[in-house]
This record gives structure tokens, C-alpha cells and sequence, in this order.
């Protein structure tokens, strides 16, 4: 690239520049530096001209490649769209891909120490089921013994495992808030950006309290948070309180760092210092330190540069060797797991979310799938045109062009039409892109990590994708018509011999339709089951009722103040909304009187006007008859069905009056309700049901206000402004329950969107090469359809006889997608679910229906264009 | 001073040459520059400079020695012409009485400010 005289100079100064960069920086920022500079060497005055005739000559070719490409797209309008269409739309796949990745990778690049930080992990079998547990957490002793007697760790950082949240008071404003305790050498360790404090000594005293700049922001607006006093607030909102247990009570604002980035593990909004956990361990008189069992801590490593893996491996295992004797038989294990493993691998178990490698193999696998298919029908198409271009070639070949010139022309044609197809892909892909970004359902962690942000190296990225995606369609094409020999071309077209791997095509033509197939029916079967789903008798009311979620014990005041607006009918609490489940879910120990039996059985503590709100069917008994006083014991309890059989209780009639023990408690049966859905179809691991009637405050979670309004939006408004009057703090959460319930299966409804994504892609994909097969057929087999014509058949007898073979690829497909497929929806995809939806023959067929007409249409319509020909016009020249 | 051609960052590199007499080669004259304008230059911006006056024959060069850190590769030793040394003489004069012409204006320039 460089000019000639230069050369040796200039590599002679790199050299020497990357050996100095060798000694200031890591191996890895010496190169990245040293082909920075050499990217700078691009310059006019330094950079070889195209000098040279060979050079020129070859420069005037391709420029000539580029014309003639051009035209050739021109001219063949429907035959480049087609292609385009198909590259695009693969494109904008491999686009998200490539996006993916690159962000998957620059997870955690803001660490100074990225390349030498790692963390310990545990293995250990654990409870009844003899599971083999692996985490990625170890223990504080690990920890401390580590940095205090092994060589080569430079840095320890160890931070409490557990994300605590609570509400957080300063003055009288109040925030809830979630975070971790961390070590003092947090900031040293990981490169968050602390902007107010010193980052030595911000988590070293006991109560010393980290913000970030939002969660300051919301606490204390403007003014200066540092050395402000701070509470875990403990006098209104219980349960997030106190009830939680945090160690930590009190304590002063030590630093405010910056917000964690999206690309962050680690997510926080406070770091509470480490030896505030000591302190309470003190004076509880417990010992954390000492306790190599008890794996509840991120233990994070700077290694330093010649350290080993194995050997700090060996010398964990030598510490925990006491501790082992005991448990010979099931010795914990500890690993070292390095930073860009964190969220590209789920082998250990962490509370940051984590991406399986099989599932990014997947998902890399997926779109290679889908643009080899892409190209493959480039290939296909082009060699159907082959028969028009090849007296072009032909007339190239006679004034000279050499078979590598050929080949180069049509290298050429097809990465010029990649590249277009890479910008109309980039166009499509931004369309699409809102889309992807709110597809994950809320509960599925990690993927708020994305954002997909197009950079100009992105683009260098696409570029190079395309020329090779081009490379690799166009390569075919270009050997077949490299191929050619010019005599023959001009004497006799059809007794060129192409392409021989019909059988081949035949293969991949049967692959490509039981994928569209199998996907289009996988996309109506769920979609089937989500319909069943949302309309399935639940066996209680839900029109018009509003849940709102409680977060304090001021739910009877905001019960009195609702009661009061006009359009509220009823209210009733619960400590969770039945059918979807949510914070208060819980279960417990239900045992008869003589406590011969025993049913573990979901557990909702409601008041005495949930039943007839919900207008739950009683098969005996009735409901609460009387409001409890507030404090007092629960005593009646109301049970489904289930329980009965589970504790073989007899008949409903006969088990009402009947003494229970309710988690330890003695209560009375006081009605028999029929089953119902309990937390959705979803899942199902209790049978048994309990509701307890109870009248403490800070059991509710969950108020149920039934309203009659034609105003929704303004009703929302008033329940929210009384709301805010009673907690400021937590933010208004409110639904619809017929909303929440459908909330409920967001991930299905996720799962039937992508599908249906995949399989619109699959179908256009496999129509475009379908299409490319029956151009290729008519115009190969036109002498014998015109023969044919000249003898007598119609226009109907030839589509017959034309389409027939396609359509028995298809069928076959057909044949082989649908007992697949109605497998692996079975027992892959809607096994999570109790109550199916029934599978009918619509649903069974819909796949094959589809792709059979889709294909009908467009072979029909390229056939009929041959077989209305005038059998004359093609029988002329022979 | 528009016949001589010289840019500043050209003139920059021009004295570092002077400056440096026997060392001056490509990877020298970039640290030098660096430590003295205390900012990263590439290797790139610092050669196309020499290049250039060089075909504008500021500079004249031969070949050193090779060093083992070079990977065996010799350096080139840049020398500045006679021509050089007096476009460089005839660009501080200039300046210098510029700077003669100042204090009024600056002074104007001052008060204007506060």
C-alpha cells in the first residue's frame, strides 16, 4: 500500500512505536494502538497511486464491471427486486445479529481492569434432590484469605450477593430503593465513575452510603447530597422496611457515583459499605469471616499479569481442604470465572443477567440459516437468467476477456446488489428495530442491556458483511458463466449444460418449506393457545375491576376515601390478585385436625367482601359472615375443592364446620368453593387452595376496587391522586385485571410475534427461490411446452403439468413439518401450559394451506407467461 | 512569507529536525513533538509532513543504521537544507516584527475583553 520508497522507513518506525507501546500498555491496547496508526498512514502524499499500466487497465475494467453491473440490474427490473427483497429482508436479520453481538461482547468494556478481572465461583450439591449447584458467588472468608496469602492477585473486592431494596428516608422524603453492599475497594476495582467523594475512602466506615446520581436526584433534588443523613424508613411503610430486616438503619451519604451503564453486570442504585454487615455481625455476635460455607458473597479478582488460573485454583482448594474432610463425599468447589464470561455464559448461577451460549449459537445459527437461504436463492436465480446474459459473455469472451475477467464481472454484479440490499436491509432494519427493543417481555431480565445503536464502524461492519454475503451468492453464477465456451454459446443455447445439482435444489427447496411451514404453524398454534388462554373461564368475575397495588398499611384509609367517589362500586383486598400472582404470593401447610395428612396449598388472605365481588361459586358453606376487628386472628377459612380431595375431607356438605391446622393455626372450613384458575394457565404446581380471612393491614397487598365508569382514563386519575395524598413514595401501579391477567402472557404473545417474524421471513425467502426454480424450468423446458401447445394442450393441462412437480416438494414438506411440528409445540413450546387449547384441523393444515397457495400464485403466474406464448415465435429459429 | 509554502505544523516539524540533527528520523521526531506540544500525533500526520517538505526540498534524507527494535529496518535521517534554515530565519523575522507591531493592538484587545 505504501509507496515504495517509503516502506522500509515506515515499518522500520511502527516497529519501534509498537515496542514502546508494548512497554506502556497491555498487549491487547499495544495493538489496537498499533493499527490505529497504521489506519492514519492512509494519506494522499504516502499512499501508492494507481501507477502502472497493469494497475490502470484493471482500474478502467472494473469500471467498466460497475457500468455494465448497472445496466444489467437496469434492465432485469423485476428479477433485481426480487433478489433485493429477499437479500434485504435476510439482511436486516444479520444486521440485528451483528449488532447483537458486537453489544454482547462490549458488556462490561467500561472496566479499566476488564482482562484481568474474575470472580469466584462455587459448585456444590445441595438440597434433598442431590442437584449439583453452581454459582457464582463464594464466600467472604475465600475472600480475605485469598488477598491476604496468595501471590498475583493485586486487587480484592468482595460485595454482599444479595440485592437488597428498601425504602430510603431523607428529611421527610422518601424513596424505595435497591443496591448491593460492597467492599472498599469497589471503585478501585471496577471502573465506575464516582463523581462526588473520594473514591479510596467513600465505602470504608461502617453506614457509609453510596447514591447514584438518579436515585440522589430523586431523594434531594438539588441541593448537595453529601454527608446528608439518610434512614431505611420504618415508620409507614412496613413490610419494605423493616419486615425486609436490612442491617443496615442508618447512615450518611459517602459519594455519588454515576448511573450504571446499560452495558453494566452489575446494575444498582446505592453501594451500602461492607463493614456496615461487619458491625451488625459484631454485634449479633456472628461470624461472617470465618465461615468458608456460607457462599453468599461476589468475590471479584484483579489477577495481576503473570498469575495463573490453575495455581489460584489449587491454593482455593488447599484453604477449603479443612472444611472439605467433613463433607468428603460433596466437596464445595470454587472456580474462577473471567469478566467476559459474566453475561456470555450461564453455567454459574448469578443475580445479573446471563445469555446461554447455546442460546447465542442458536440465534447466530438461525440467521445463517436464513441468509445462506437468501443467497442460495441469488444463485438459483441467476442461473435461471443465465440463458438470456450468456451471448453477453459470449461476445465478451470472443473480444478478449479472459475467464477470470468474466468471473470478476459477475463477482462484481452480485456484491453490488448485496450492497444495495445491505442499505435497503439497514432501512428495514430500523423499522423494525422499536419493535425488537419492546419485544422482550418485562420479566425477562437483560435484554434492556441492548440498544442497538448503529456507529460508523457498524457500518465498515455492514460493508464488509454485504461484499461477503455478495461474494459468497454470486460465486456460482460467476463460475458457471467463467465457464462457458463462446462457440457454443452462439450455436446452440439449449445444449449448454447447466447447473447439475437438481437433485440438490430439489433438497433444499423440501428444507426451506417445511421451515416455513413448521413455522407458520407453530405462529397459529400459539396464537390459538393465547386466544384459549385469554378467554378461558376462570371460574370468577373480573369486568371492570381496577387492582391496585399497596404498598403500606394505609390501605383501610385509601379503601374509605375510594369508597366515597362515585364511580366505585365495591372494593375488596387480597394479599395477591388471583390468576396472575404477583409480590404477595404465598403458600403454606394445611393439615386436618387430627394432622394425619398434610397439603402444601396456595394461601391468598382476603376480607369479607372478596368472595361475593368476585362472585367465586360456592358449592357449600357460605361466606365470611363478619367483618374481623382489626388485629384479631384469623378463624374461618374458605377452601377449594382440591384441598378436600388432597386431605380426603369428604364432600363439600360434609366438610363444612370442619377444624384445619393453617400453617400451625386452628381454623374453621366455612365454605366450599369450586377450582379455579389460580395463577394463570401457566402454572400449576398447587392444586389446593386456601382463602383465610384476615383484617391485618400489612397482609394486603393488593386492593380491588370494582368501578362503573365510562371514563376509564378519569377514573384512573382520581384513584391515582387519592393514592399519592396516602404514599408519595411508591409510584401509582394500577390494571385493569382483565389487562393484568393479559399482561400475564406477555411472553407468549413475545414468542408468537418473533415466529411469526421467522416465519414471514422463511416463507418470503422460500417463495423468491421458488419462483427462481419455475423461471429456470419454463424457460429450459420453452421448446417443450411450445411443442406441446402445437399438438393440442391447453393453457390449464400445461400449469398442470408444469406446477405439478413443485407442488409435491411442497407437499412432501408439508408431510414432514407437520408431525414435527406438532411435536416440538407439544412438548417444547406450550408445555408449560395445564389447559390446552384443542388442535384442530384448521390449525393442523393452516401451514401447508398457506405456503400451497402462496406458491400456486406465483409459479401459476410465471407459468401462464410461458404457456400464453406463441408457440410459433419459439420454434422459429430451430 | 506565502512563497515559501510552509505550513505551521510543517514548520513545527522542520525546527524538531533541526533540533534533533543527527536523530531526527520518524518515530524520534514524533516523540519529540509530542513531549514538547504535550498532545498524541500519528505517525501518519508526521510522515505525509516530511514528505511533502521534502519534495519542496526543506529536507534532504539518507539512511541510518538498522536496530534490532526496528525489526531490522533502517531508519531515515532527515536533514534540513541551507534553504530550509533560511525560510525558517526569514518566518522568525517576519514574526518577530509582528510582534514589535503588537502592544496597541493588544492592549485594545485587552481593554476590549474586560
Amino acid at each position: 500500500m505504501v509507496k515504495k520508497d517509503y516502506l522500509e522507513e515506515i515499518e522500520g518506525d511502527l516497529d519501534e512505536l509498537y515496542i514502546d507501546f508494548l512497554d506502556q500498555y497491555s498487549r491487547t491496547k499495544a495493538r489496537r494502538l498499533y493499527n490505529k496508526e497504521v489506519i492514519k498512514l492512509l494519506r494522499p502524499v504516502l499512499v501508492k497511486g494507481l501507477s502502472g499500466s497493469q494497475q490502470l487497465n484493471q482500474y478502467g475494467m472494473f469500471k467498466n464491471y460497475f457500468k455494465s453491473s448497472f445496466r444489467s440490474l437496469k434492465n432485469n427490473t423485476l428479477f433485481s427486486a426480487i433478489n433485493m427483497v429477499g437479500l434485504a429482508i435476510s439482511m436486516s436479520v444479520g444486521i440485528l445479529m451483528i449488532l447483537f453481538l458486537s453489544e454482547l461482547s462490549s458488556i462490561d468494556d467500561f472496566h479499566t481492569h476488564k482482562d484481568d478481572i474474575y470472580r469466584i465461583t462455587s459448585s456444590e450439591v445441595r438440597g434433598t434432590q442431590n442437584q449439583m449447584v453452581k454459582t457464582a458467588s463464594s464466600s467472604y472468608y475465600m475472600g480475605l484469605q485469598l488477598e491476604a496469602q496468595v501471590p498475583g492477585i493485586e486487587k480484592t473486592l468482595i460485595l454482599d450477593n444479595t440485592r437488597v431494596s428498601f425504602d430510603l428516608k431523607a428529611g421527610d422524603k422518601a424513596t424505595p430503593i435497591t443496591g448491593f453492599y460492597a467492599g472498599a475497594s469497589f471503585f478501585d476495582v471496577l471502573s465506575f465513575k464516582l463523581l462526588q467523594g473520594n473514591p479510596e475512602t467513600a465505602l470504608t466506615e461502617p453506614n457509609g452510603l453510596v447514591l447514584t446520581q438518579s436515585a440522589a436526584k430523586r431523594l434531594f433534588g438539588d441541593s448537595n447530597p453529601m454527608g446528608q443523613l439518610v434512614s431505611a424508613e420504618q415508620d409507614r411503610f412496613l413490610q419494605t422496611g423493616a419486615a425486609a430486616g436490612v442491617d443496615f438503619k442508618e447512615g450518611i451519604v459517602t459519594g455519588v457515583v454515576q448511573d450504571p451503564p446499560h452495558n453494566s453486570h452489575l446494575q444498582f442504585e446505592m453501594l451500602i459499605s461492607l463493614s456496615t454487615l461487619d458491625l451488625r455481625a459484631v454485634q449479633e455476635e456472628r461470624d461472617i469471616k470465618n465461615a468458608p460455607g456460607n457462599t453468599n458473597y461476589s468475590v471479584y479478582l484483579v489477577l495481576s499479569e503473570n498469575a495463573k488460573k490453575a495455581e489460584i485454583e489449587k491454593a482455593m482448594e488447599r484453604m477449603l481442604s479443612n472444611y472439605n474432610t467433613d463433607r468428603a463425599d460433596n466437596p464445595l468447589v470454587h472456580n474462577l470465572q473471567p469478566m467476559g464470561d459474566f453475561v456470555t455464559s450461564d453455567t454459574y448461577h448469578s443475580t445479573a443477567p446471563s445469555f446461554s451460549q447455546e442460546r447465542i449459537y442458536l440465534m447466530a445459527g438461525l440467521t445463517f440459516i436464513v441468509l445462506l437461504s437468501a443467497c442460495f436463492n441469488y444463485t438459483n436465480l441467476s442461473l435461471a437468467r443465465a440463458l438470456r446474459r450468456s451471448k453477453e459473455v459470449g461476445i465478451r469472451k470472443v473480444t478478449g476477456a479472459t475467464r477470470f475477467q468474466v468471473f470478476a464481472q459477475f463477482m462484481v454484479e452480485a456484491v453490488l446488489l448485496s450492497v444495495l440490499a445491505m442499505f435497503a436491509g439497514l432501512v428495514l432494519f430500523v423499522v423494525i428495530r422499536p419493535g425488537i427493543l419492546n419485544l422482550a417481555p418485562p420479566s425477562l431480565q437483560g435484554y434492556s442491556m441492548f440498544r442497538l445503536t448503529i456507529t460508523p464502524v457498524h457500518l465498515l461492519y455492514f460493508l464488509l458483511f454485504a461484499i461477503a454475503v455478495g461474494a459468497v451468492a454470486g460465486f456460482l453464477p460467476a463460475l458457471f458463466h467463467s465457464k462457458l465456451r463462446a462457440g457454443m454459446v452462439f450455436q446452440e443455447v439449449s445444449k449448454v449444460k447447466f447447473f447439475s445439482g437438481v437433485n440438490l435444489r430439489k433438497l433444499l427447496i423440501v428444507f426451506q418449506f417445511t421451515l416455513s411451514i413448521g413455522l407458520i404453524m407453530c405462529a397459529v398454534l400459539i396464537n390459538n393457545q393465547y386466544n384459549f388462554a385469554l378467554s378461558y373461564d376462570l371460574g370468577y368475575t373480573t369486568d371492570q375491576v381496577i387492582t391496585i397495588d399497596i404498598k403500606g398499611d394505609y390501605i383501610d384509609l385509601l379503601e374509605n376515601e375510594y369508597a366515597q367517589l362515585s364511580e366505585v362500586v365495591e372494593t375488596s383486598k387480597s394479599t395477591w390478585v388471583l390468576g396472575v400472582g404477583g409480590d404477595g404470593l404465598n403458600a403454606g401447610m394445611i393439615q386436618p385436625e387430627d394432622r394425619k395428612g398434610r397439603a402444601i396449598s396456595l394461601i391468598n388472605h382476603i376480607d369479607e367482601r372478596y368472595m361475593d365481588m368476585h362472585e367465586l361459586h360456592f358449592l357449600a358453606g357460605s361466606n365470611f359472615l363478619t367483618p374481623l376487628v382489626q388485629g384479631e386472628t384469623a378463624k374461618y377459612v374458605i377452601v377449594n375443592e382440591g384441598l378436600l380431595k388432597k386431605l380426603e375431607l369428604g364432600s363439600p356438605k360434609a366438610s363444612i364446620g370442619k377444624t384445619l391446622w393453617c400453617n400451625g393455626q386452628k381454623v374453621t372450613i366455612q365454605g366450599v368453593v369450586e377450582d379455579m384458575v389460580t395463577i394463570g394457565l401457566t402454572k400449576k404446581f398447587l392444586e389446593s387452595f386456601v382463602f383465610i380471612q384476615t383484617n391485618q393491614p400489612d397482609q394486603y397487598k393488593s386492593l380491588n376496587v370494582k368501578v362503573q365508569s365510562n371514563d376509564l382514563g378519569t377514573t384512573f386519575d382520581r384513584l391515582e391522586a387519592i393514592y399519592t395524598a396516602q404514599d408519595p413514595v411508591h409510584p401509582f401501579k394500577a390494571a385493569l385485571y382483565n389487562d393484568k391477567i393479559r399482561a400475564s402472557y406477555e411472553s407468549n404473545r413475545a414468542t408468537r410475534t418473533i415466529i411469526s417474524f421467522l416465519a414471514f421471513l422463511a416463507i418470503s425467502i422460500s417463495t423468491l427461490g421458488l419462483l427462481g426454480m419455475a423461471v429456470f424450468t419454463t424457460e429450459t423446458r420453452m421448446k417443450e411446452i411450445s411443442i406441446r401447445k402445437v399438438l393440442g394442450a391447453g393453457v390449464s393441462h400445461l400449469m398442470v403439468l408444469l406446477s405439478r412437480s413443485f407442488l409435491l416438494l411442497i407437499v412432501i414438506a408439508g408431510l414432514i413439518a407437520i408431525p414435527v411440528t406438532l411435536y416440538i409445540v407439544d412438548s417444547q413450546v406450550l408445555n408449560n401450559f395445564w389447559q390446552r387449547a384443542e388442535t384442530g384441523v384448521f390449525e393442523t393444515v393452516s401451514g401447508l394451506l398457506i405456503v400451497l397457495l402462496i406458491s400456486i400464485l406465483t409459479i401459476g403466474w410465471q407459468i401462464r407467461q410461458a404457456a400464453i406464448k406463441n408457440p410459433a415465435d419459439l420454434l422459429r429459429n430451430e | 512569507m506565502k512563497k515559501t509554502k510552509l505550513g505551521e505544523f510543517e514548520e513545527l516539524v522542520l525546527m524538531t529536525v533541526v533540533v534533533l540533527q543527527e536523530n531526527a528520523y520518524g518515530v524520534e521526531i514524533k516523540r519529540e513533538l509530542e513531549s514538547r506540544l504535550n498532545e498524541t500525533l500519528s505517525v501518519g500526520s508526521i510522515q505525509s509532513a516530511l514528505k511533502r517538505m521534502e519534495e519542496k526540498s526543506f529536507l534532504t534524507s539518507e539512511f541510518g543504521e538498522a536496530t534490532q527494535k526496528r525489526g531490522g529496518k533502517r531508519k531515515r535521517i532527515y536533514k534540513a537544507t541551507p534553504y530550509a534554515h533560511k525560510v525558517l530565519q526569514d518566518m522568525k523575522d517576519v514574526r518577530t516584527q509582528l510582534w514589535a507591531a503588537m502592544p496597541a493592538a493588544a492592549a485594545k484587545l485587552n481593554f476590549l475583553m474586560n
